[in-house]
């Protein structure tokens, strides 16, 4: 199959016209080209596009004046028709239609289909002369009343077949399907034409017999000529070739005896790459104590009634790396440690720099949804600004260091040390350090030394030994004042904790410890938490500290991780350019009928505190980009799948939807690290806008590691995600990758893939192949076209 | 519970006043925007719009119960535009080329700015007659078959039953005519391209 007959298979697909064959041959290949994915964008932003020729309105002069008319249309309605009086024969055939079903129970059971007396027979008996006198009558041609399982008639559809008026003014206006024959078989067998008077009722039910075979589908047209109602000849016309509908129906009345034909031949079984998989011995997972908070995925939000959605930014990394560690040990993470944003946020992505006087700037991608091409995947990239070593301020730091019990593990306390001496390396004379420690309880090493010291802070560092309980909440209460003490005006004031998480003597009370932070935080001293170790790690409690004392969450599982965070990115991590980042978003639903955010789930705000500046929201650290995804389902979509069920309409409220085309409007607001007022930056987001360029990397990447998180969490908004995809996305889109962290997950991903038995389906069945199963009752659409 | 359009329409046939209105008050916007997309005149879209409601009522066709009544009532608009063009004498093709052309040949083309807007309005109506051009460009039957499906939603076999051809038929139709607007808004789409 080419290309251009595949973009017109897209293009069937992207109205909602594709069988299911086409559907699944169009959805592979569009996993795997990048330029029909465009493609299937671009058809959207046509569409879009198309809309502003929108709908003028009808004047109201020219709309009174045809009212007026149709005024004469009133009287004389039913003098003048013999519609009305034909349907009322019909309301009465379809009663005794039902008065037939519950009479005759065969009905029921070999799911037949009946056929009563035409109305027109009777009406002939009894207005014989009536009928005979009228030159242009219409004729209803046949009363192919249905009798299915349920009882359910459908002889008022069925039955209403008229034939037109054949005056030569209705004929030239007479709809083409109705005069033209090209629809009709011409290959139909002619049935004995019996006179109507004459039906007795033995040629009645051999009629019967013969309809029950075509069905609905037999349409005996009969022509009145001058002259008595002889009916000259009687064809049936059978839209569909009768031995095809015949085997049909003696397919369906076999299955209903319980006894389906012979069965389709079982399907072989092919694997494709036809490589076996060893067992694989996955150890038995240790008992332990980590706690994550669970997460609820967000769902896709009707964007007629929530258009809004507000979010906090996350630079946290920690879910990733801490997936990573459960990853080299051969498990599979647990759901809830699963945290989708945090793992697109691990990778740096290639935004623009930020115009002049702006803290970052905002990125906005739109395509196709990798995993369900129905959708459109919305990108909001923020990158801040990128400072130079000059403009870097002083910083004063606190190393809060655990030193308890559990921290004396090869991966936790050497770590940590290491960790250190690696920040410290990167340290100016203008920066102090300071460092706490905290077992049973707490005490300062070292009180604000120089940065360029090392040699003493390298010392201070290796002296520290590992042992005793952990009274956390005590430590933070005397970091915090070591940090005030030691305050830098205009500087970077820094808590840095490591630890494994587990506080269990003293003030562990978590909100009194979350108190204390804030209360810091607004004082301008900022908390970064460093996750350690395994076994007893508590997630949910650091990530929380982190969230509430302006910071950000970071865990090391390696050394590797150590040199990212706090070498690579230190800056990042340092210097908070601008705190309490929100992001709202307005959806248009001119263009959006439903959209969801992938990850975030814990940082959803209220719409209204977008606006409220004492809200805490994320902070944005120097040269951090941050990624959110929004899977869209355009207006308009044909979807396919489960889209949540819609709310009744409002009673007492219309919303009215301004006209536009844009997709969305994002809205972002974000306060100088030092104030107190928030700034508002506002950008429009367009199909029409957005340029012809290839998918970008970024978008490729962004979306591979949100599809690598939904699988991993077994998301059941996953769609047609698989780790193939996201293989083949990320490894085009690798880009420049100084440390190999991209290289690395596509190592990831070819472990979880080997590891995740829940996706691995390779049964290939040949493309006409499917599940034998009961044939539906076929809808009575008689008409069928000579394409199909 | 709301009726059908095809009880309405039945329920008219049966005698029902009230239905008559209740498809007018429906229907009247979206026929007058059909014949006017057809046409691209509005003196004539009103007046086609007004014979089919009145050939309609009147029971001038048969309305056969199998098809949707939204389809048959297209096919009657699209019937009517047929014959209106017909009565302007073979002056004017249906196809409207474009305005410059039909200027010449006498035709009236009425674009979408031609009714005082407010200022504001003025860069939504160029696009407007942007997209109106380029749809008049393009060849009669990708026209129609775009306009069904892009502002009247219609799916392919309702389009195929209006136009009077196969489903294969329509899905090329489709197809092209996208292909061609695609192109021939290219520049227009660009603008502002980030």
């Amino acid at each position: 199959m080419n290309h251009e007959e595949l973009k017109i298979l897209v293009n069937a697909y992207y109205d909602g016209e594709a069988t299911a064959e086409e559907k699944a041959v169009v959805e592979t290949h569009l996993k795997e080209c990048g330029e029909c994915r465009k493609f299937l964008q671009g058809l959207r932003r046509l569409s879009s596009t198309l809309k502003n020729w929108s709908d003028e309105s009808l004047s109201p002069d020219v709309s009174q004046k045809i009212h007026q008319e149709m005024g004469k249309f009133k009287e004389g309605v039913k003098m003048q028709n013999v519609y009305s009086r034909v349907s009322v024969t019909i309301a009465t055939v379809v009663v005794v239609a039902f008065v037939a079903v519950f009479l005759n129970q065969n009905y029921y059971s070999l799911q037949m289909t009946g056929r009563l007396k035409s109305p027109i027979e009777r009406d002939v008996k009894k207005y014989p002369d009536e009928l005979a006198q009228k030159q242009q009558i219409t004729v209803p041609e046949s009363l192919g009343v249905r009798v299915d399982g349920l009882a359910k008639v459908e002889g008022d559809k069925a039955a209403m077949e008229f034939k037109g008026q054949k005056t030569d003014e209705a004929q030239q206006y007479e709809p083409y399907y109705l005069s033209s024959g090209y629809r009709i078989q011409q290959n139909v067998q002619p049935i004995s034409p019996p006179t109507i008077e004459a039906l007795t009722p033995e040629q009645e039910t051999e009629q019967l017999a013969v309809r029950d075979v075509s069905r609905a589908s037999l349409a005996v047209r009969s022509r009145q000529d001058e002259g008595g109602f002889q009916a000259q000849s009687y064809e049936a016309q059978t839209y569909g070739s009768t031995e095809e509908t015949y085997s049909q129906e003696l397919a369906k009345s076999a299955c209903v005896s319980g006894w389906c034909g012979t069965p389709p031949p079982s399907p072989t079984i092919y694997y494709p790459q036809q490589t076996y998989y060893p067992p694989i011995y996955t150890y038995p997972a240790p008992s332990t104590t980590e706690e994550y908070g669970r997460i609820d995925e967000n769902e896709f939000l009707d964007a007629t009634q929530n258009p809004l959605s507000t979010l906090s930014i996350d630079v946290d990394t920690a879910s990733y790396s801490n997936i990573r560690r459960f990853l080299n040990q051969n498990q599979l993470p647990p759901k809830d440690a699963v945290r989708i944003e945090e793992m697109i946020n691990y990778f740096t992505y290639d935004y623009p720099q930020p115009s002049w006087g702006r803290p970052f700037s905002i990125t906005t991608e739109v395509s196709t949804c990798p995993w369900n091409p129905q959708h459109e995947l919305v990108l909001v990239g923020i990158q801040g600004k990128t400072l130079e070593n000059r403009q870097v301020p002083p910083s004063n730091l606190v190393f809060l260091i655990d030193v308890s019990g559990s921290m004396a593990d090869y991966n936790k306390l050497p770590l940590v040390k290491q960790g250190f001496k690696m920040l410290v390396n990167s340290l100016r004379p203008q920066d102090k350090v300071s460092i706490v420690v905290y077992a049973g309880s707490s005490g300062v090493v070292l009180d604000s030394v120089p940065g360029h010291d090392k040699y003493q802070i390298i010392a201070a560092l290796d002296r520290l030994q590992a042992g005793g309980s952990t009274a956390g909440g005590q430590g933070i209460q005397l970091a915090y004042q070591i940090a005030q003490k030691n305050f830098i005006h205009y500087g970077n004031n820094r808590v840095i904790l490591a630890t494994d998480g587990d506080f269990n003597v003293g003030v562990s009370s978590e909100a009194e410890l979350v108190r204390l932070i804030e209360e810091k935080r607004n004082q301008g001293i900022f908390l970064t938490v460093l996750g350690f170790g395994m076994g007893n790690y508590k997630d949910s409690k650091m990530e929380q500290l982190a969230d509430k004392g302006n910071g950000n969450y970071a865990y090391i599982d390696n050394v590797q991780e150590a040199q990212k965070v706090m070498v690579n990115e230190l800056g990042t991590m340092l210097f908070t350019i601008a705190k309490d980042v929100k992001i709202q978003i307005e959806f248009n639903p001119n263009e959006v009928k439903a959209y969801r955010l992938i990850g975030y789930e814990n940082r959803l705000l209220a719409k209204e505190d977008f606006n409220d500046d004492t809200k805490d929201a994320g902070e944005l650290g120097a040269g951090h980009t941050v990624t959110a995804l929004y899977e869209v389902i355009p207006a308009g979509a044909f979807t396919f799948d489960s889209h949540r069920p819609s709310v009744d309409p409002l009673k007492y409220q219309a919303t009215k939807v301004k006209r536009s085309d844009d997709l969305m409007t994002i809205k972002l607001r974000y306060k100088e690290p030092r104030s107190n007022h928030s700034q508002l930056i506002t950008k429009e987001v367009n199909r029409r806008r957005m340029s012809w360029a290839p998918i970008s990397d970024n978008f490729q990447f962004a979306s591979a590691v949100a599809e690598f998180g939904l699988l991993l969490r077994d998301s059941k908004h996953k769609g047609n995600a698989s780790y193939q995809s996201v293989l083949m996305r990320a490894q085009g889109a690798l880009g420049h990758d100084p440390y190999g962290y991209r290289q690395e997950f596509l190592g990831l991903v070819q472990k979880a893939q080997s590891l995740d038995y829940r996706h691995r389906v390779n049964v290939y069945y040949p493309p006409n192949w499917s599940y034998p199963q009961p044939q539906p009752v076929p809808e009575s659409d008689p008409i069928k076209f000579k394409g199909e | 519970m709301a009726q059908t359009d095809e009880e309405l329409i039945i329920d008219y046939l049966r005698g029902n006043d009230k239905a008559m209105e209740l498809i007018f008050l429906k229907f009247k916007v979206q026929v007058f925007n059909y014949a006017f997309r057809l046409l691209s005149n509005r003196a004539d879209a009103e007046d086609v719009t007004a014979d089919t409601f009145l050939a309609i009522f009147a029971k001038k066709y048969s309305y056969q119960p199998e098809v949707k009544f939204v389809t048959w009532l297209y096919t009657v608009v699209r019937n009517a535009c047929i014959d209106r063009i017909r009565k302007r004498k073979k002056h004017v093709s249906l196809s409207v080329k474009n305005k410059e052309d039909n200027e010449a040949e006498g035709a009236q083309i009425d674009v979408v700015d031609e009714k005082a807007v407010p200022v504001e309005n003025i860069e939504e109506n160029e696009r407007a007659r942007q997209v109106q051009l380029a749809i008049n460009k393009l060849p009669d039957e990708q026209k129609e078959a775009i306009i069904l499906r892009a502002y009247h939603s219609m799916d392919y076999q309702q389009i195929s039953q209006i136009m009077n051809c196969s489903l294969p038929n329509v899905k090329i139709l489709i197809f092209r005519a996208r292909e061609n607007l695609r192109k021939e808004l290219s520049f227009f789409m660009m603008e502002g391209a980030e």
